[in-house]
């Protein structure tokens, strides 16, 4: 139909390349020199590209850091870029493009560390025992390596079961099984001994032996570790000389557990920090604290909601009235009574170091009170005491008013809940005040 | 307090009634604080100076307090939770203890009734002891069902407890986070405020240390400026001293250096000066060398035309004394028929004069016939006159008296003024006749050929006429100025009188020059007609003077003696005070005194 010997289109396609092949740069109005980047820049955007082949970074100059900085891809393999990149805008992008909630201030100002650590704590996280190879964790830990200074591990993965029958059979022979050693290779967590001897740089480890969201899942043994988990931990720990703090909280560690671990932590050369906060510790597990706290530097001790009594108190204080380190002790919510209270008062007498005390939720009476006030009476060492929620009574407020009216260096005294009557709360409030005034005029 | 108390009691229906306790307790709790930090704002309100470390320590520790409340709160909720989980799990121990026992006993019943049982062969007994055994059986069984039941039971609301122990954690929980935001807030305010107020502080003290430091600054400033200015009006002093001496120094060189070139200049005028002169000098030189070549030239032409001229003058001069010679015959036949002529005219002349005398006596007498008779007849009139006036007078009564009246005492007629030419007169006319009919006729030939030379004579004679008169002013020592003057008065009239004696000629071409000068020549040409020397003149002054003084006495005489005639005499009288000589005598006084000459 169409009268040319060519089909339309081919035409068009034609006109295309002619006007193609006469086009000139004067003919794009917004044409100008400035557009054209300089060499250094393209070179950089080369570099940029191509820098999972060729990376060059050392040899540039801070602001052309600066540019790869910006331009990197947050995709490139960590073999690559982790001890090469230093500390900068890179990393916040990667942290930023992983999380959402990023707060350097938690990780000393350095998105790098911030990376890493989280980095390790995800892969830690999400492990599962027999499932993952252990390879992805220790080829992480070369990278790494100089950057962690902190593990915070909010889970540990139990590894997968195989049967429905055999974790029923598990459950009710659990009490069995353990004491048996016949648990099976099922239910140990990531083992710590392939991780943290190799981290020259870490000092804080926490530590939940849990599983998040695990529904309804829901299963006791998933919020506890294994005895050989705890082995494992423990060795590891000990293995690890550049730990400062330990944080094995809400992991339902027992008497046993205790004892383990206790045992390996025994002259620990760096340990300052132990917490062993919301477990099920009992007499024997305190009684083994109060070795290590002979046997360590430890500065701050954490043993609150716990299932410590008079004994394992006893056993603490004993600790107390001969440890010349201990700064820092949390009784909270343990079952110490009066028996336990008594003794750590006449522990105080002896102890020049401790400066706070936490007796809160104990049942403690009057006589408890009356140990202490003599302790404060006698020492101005003792900065913070709580007895919040005993019964201490009038009479242990009489005691502790006669204590604190001598006493020059408690800044906080919290006795509330305990029942005693408002004029010794107000007056020991007011003592607390003025020291805590004076205090602050000395310091500044 | 009351917690505790309840908490004592350790009932679980209880511990519905304990939430709300507890809450109103929290909230007291809460209010107090509030409370305290709203006297604490009106604190601050009231006092903002002085910021409150303390109560900003004071916030702090309650709404920390407040926050930690729900903690120790929860910690005793927890503590007796577990008391009472002890408390249960005991008396649960227990029972379970007793039932165990109770049960053993049962158990051990039915293993004696086994016994029994054994021992018994009867079908029947056996049978009902195996009843027995089975109710036994059936009741331990129920037993354990019940406590079973019971555990179960306690169990479910174990269960529900912790359910709604979650949710009051979860509350709690929920109510914590909210303080906590709430501290939060309230915390970021108080510490705004606080920060506010240190700004603000800050900025006051800024304010005053800024404002003192300006004061301070501006101070210095002005003290700066003001020593700047001390300098700068010191330094323009020096300027304008230094100017002054730049200007003294500059007017000194510029002294020197126009003495210099003044000097330069003199010189340099010298030089030019000298070259000048030498160049004058040359130029002189060349002149000079020029004139005596054109000098020389022209002599050389001036000699040739005089000899040429002398030449054509020599023969002149021939026809000259030839033309002389017939001239000189025929003058002389002339002149001897002129006297012949002449001595007629005297003749004549002579006859004139005696009529002409004759005429004039009897003229004199005849006037004074007349004025005789017009005298008398005057008198009488005047006496007729006199009488009418009398005659009035005494008509009119006024005493008469008879005027003065010396003019009727004379007689005779008044002299008249001017008297008719007298002899002297004549005789100085005819003299002068006779000297120009004589001497005339060659002094005009002269005149005609050589006028030139006349005129030089003529210079010549005013200038020894002037100083015959210097001469003899100087001899005069008397009447030295009277005598020039009247000499020159004399002259002069002398000139006037005798004028028509001089050629009408000479008279034209004196005619441009001044009076003086007129009456210069005239007078040499009249002396040279008179022949009289420049020395005489003197002499023929006081010849005309003497000879007027005659007159005049003559005249008097004549008036006074007799009717002889002298008409001059009063005449003379009158002019001699205006006029030195009579006019119409000068020419019978020269006449005379040419004749006195001559003699």
């Amino acid at each position: 139909m169409s009268r040319s010997p060519y089909p339309p289109g081919a035409k068009l396609t034609s006109t295309e390349d002619l006007r193609k092949t006469r086009r000139i740069i004067a003919e794009y109005p917004d044409w100008s020199l400035t557009i054209i980047p300089c060499l250094s820049n393209l070179c950089l955007q080369s570099i940029v590209k191509n820098f999972e082949e060729k990376p060059i970074y050392e040899e540039l100059s801070d602001t052309q850091k600066d540019f790869v900085h910006e331009g990197l891809s947050t995709s490139l393999p960590l073999h690559v870029t982790a001890n090469l990149i230093s500390d900068g805008v890179y990393w916040k992008r990667c942290c930023e493009q992983r999380w959402d909630l990023c707060d350097v201030s938690l990780y000393g100002h350095s998105w790098k560390r911030m990376f890493f650590e989280r980095h390790m704590e995800n892969i830690i996280e999400l492990f599962i025992p027999d499932v993952t190879e252990p390879k992805t964790v220790l080829e992480m830990i070369p990278h790494c390596n100089n950057y962690i200074k902190r593990l915070d591990i909010s889970q540990l993965l139990p590894p997968i079961k195989e049967p429905q029958k055999e974790k029923e059979e598990e459950e009710y022979g659990s009490e069995l099984a353990s004491e048996n050693e016949y648990e099976g290779p099922s239910m140990d967590h990531f083992d710590f001994n392939i991780l943290l001897d190799k981290l020259t740089n870490l000092e804080e480890l926490h530590l939940v032996y849990r599983v998040k969201q695990c529904g309804m899942n829901f299963e006791w043994k998933l919020f506890e570790m294994t005895d050989r988990d705890c082995e494992s931990l423990a060795k590891a720990i000990k293995s690890c000389k550049t730990l400062k703090l330990l944080r094995l909280h809400l992991s339902h560690i027992e008497d046993k557990k205790c004892r383990l671990l206790v045992k390996w932590l025994l002259d620990h050369p760096s340990l300052r920090t132990l917490d062993f906060s919301h477990n099920v510790i009992g007499d024997q597990g305190a009684r083994a604290i109060g070795k290590l706290l002979t046997r360590s530097q430890l500065e701050t001790l954490n043993l609150c909601d716990n299932n410590i009594r008079g004994p394992g108190a006893k056993a603490i204080a004993h600790a107390l009235s001969k440890n010349s380190t201990l700064l820092s002790l949390n009784l909270r919510l343990n079952r110490l009574r009066d028996e336990g209270g008594e003794a750590i008062g006449k522990a105080l007498l002896n102890n020049n170091t401790l400066l706070h005390l936490h007796l809160g939720a104990n049942e403690l009476t009057a006589l408890t009170a009356m140990a202490l006030s003599k302790a404060l009476f006698q020492s101005n060492t003792l900065k913070s005491i709580n007895l919040s929620c005993n019964n201490l009574g009038v009479d242990g407020g009489n005691a502790l008013v006669d204590a604190m009216s001598k006493n020059t260096s408690v800044t906080e005294c919290d006795i509330r809940q305990t029942e005693v009557d408002e004029q010794s709360v107000s007056f020991i409030n007011q003592v607390v005040r003025t020291n805590w005034s004076v205090e602050q005029k000395r310091h500044a | 307090m009351s917690e505790n108390q309840e908490a004592k009691n350790g009932v679980p229906p209880q511990e519905a009634e304990e939430d709300p306790n507890e809450e109103n307790h929290e909230e007291t709790c809460e209010i107090q604080p509030q409370d305290e930090e709203e006297e604490e704002e009106e604190e601050e309100e009231e006092s903002e100076e002085l910021i409150t470390p303390q109560k900003m320590i004071h916030l702090l520790r309650d709404s920390t307090t407040l926050v930690t409340n729900i903690q120790t709160a929860a910690d005793t909720k927890e503590s007796m939770r577990r008391t009472e989980l002890e408390e249960a799990r005991r008396v649960r121990l227990e029972q379970l203890m007793n039932d165990a026992e109770s049960s053993q006993e049962k158990f051990e019943e039915i293993t004696r009734g086994w016994s029994v049982a054994k021992e018994k062969v009867i079908p029947q007994e056996l049978q009902e002891a195996l009843n027995s055994q089975q109710q036994l059986c059936v009741a331990i069984i129920e037993d354990k069902k019940k406590l079973i039941n019971e555990l179960q039971q306690e169990l479910r609301v174990r269960d529900d407890r912790y359910v709604k122990d979650l949710r009051k954690q979860e509350e709690e929980l929920a109510l914590m986070m909210e303080r906590m935001e709430d501290q939060i807030k309230t915390l970021t305010k108080a510490y705004r405020e606080e920060l506010a107020q240190m700004e603000s502080i800050y900025q006051q003290a800024n304010e005053v240390l800024l404002s003192r430091h300006r004061t301070e600054w501006e101070q210095h400033l002005n003290k700066i400026w003001d020593q700047e200015l001390e300098n700068l009006a010191h330094r323009r002093k020096k300027v304008e001293e230094y100017e002054v001496i730049i200007h003294n120094l500059m007017l000194e060189t510029t002294d020197k250096f126009t003495l210099y070139q003044t000097d330069l200049n003199a010189q340099f005028q010298a030089l030019e000066r000298e070259k000048q002169q030498v160049k004058a000098t040359n130029m002189i030189t060349t002149l000079k060398k020029i004139n005596q070549k054109n000098e020389k030239r022209q002599r050389t032409i001036n000699l040739d035309n005089i000899k040429s001229r002398l030449v054509s003058l020599q023969t002149e001069m021939k026809k000259l004394k030839a033309s002389h010679y017939g001239m000189r015959k025929q003058l002389t036949k002339k002149s001897q028929c002129l006297s012949e002529e002449y001595k007629r005219s005297v003749e004549q002349y002579e006859r004139i004069q005696g009529k002409k005398k004759h005429l004039a006596v009897a003229n004199a007498r005849k006037f004074e016939q007349m004025w005789l008779t017009i005298d008398e007849e005057v008198k009488q009139l005047v006496d007729r006159v006199l009488v009418i006036d009398s005659q009035i007078c005494r008509s009119l009564g006024l005493t008469w008296q008879r005027p003065p009246m010396p003019f009727m005492e004379l007689s005779g007629p008044i002299q008249p003024q001017k008297q008719p030419e007298g002899p002297a007169c004549r005789a100085a006319s005819q003299q002068f006749d006779n000297g120009q009919a004589s001497q005339w006729s060659p002094m005009r030939l002269d005149l005609s050929v050589r006028p030139k030379v006349e005129d030089n004579a003529e210079r010549k004679d005013v200038e020894m006429y002037k100083d015959g008169t210097s001469v003899q002013s100087e001899s005069g020592a008397e009447v030295e100025e009277g005598r020039t003057e009247t000499l020159k008065k004399v002259m002069e009239l002398l000139c006037d009188e005798a004028g028509y004696l001089v050629e009408d000629k000479l008279l034209n071409l004196l005619a441009p020059l001044e009076e003086e000068e007129q009456t210069l020549l005239k007078l040499a040409s009249l002396l040279s007609t008179f022949n009289i020397e420049v020395e005489d003149v003197p002499s023929l002054a006081e010849f005309l003077l003497k000879y007027a003084h005659k007159q005049r006495e003559q005249t008097e005489d004549v008036c006074v003696d007799s009717g002889e005639s002298n008409k001059n005499a009063e005449e003379v009288e009158t002019h001699l005070t205006s006029e030195l000589i009579d006019r119409n005598q000068i020419l019978p006084v020269l006449k005379s005194f040419l004749e006195l000459r001559a003699s």
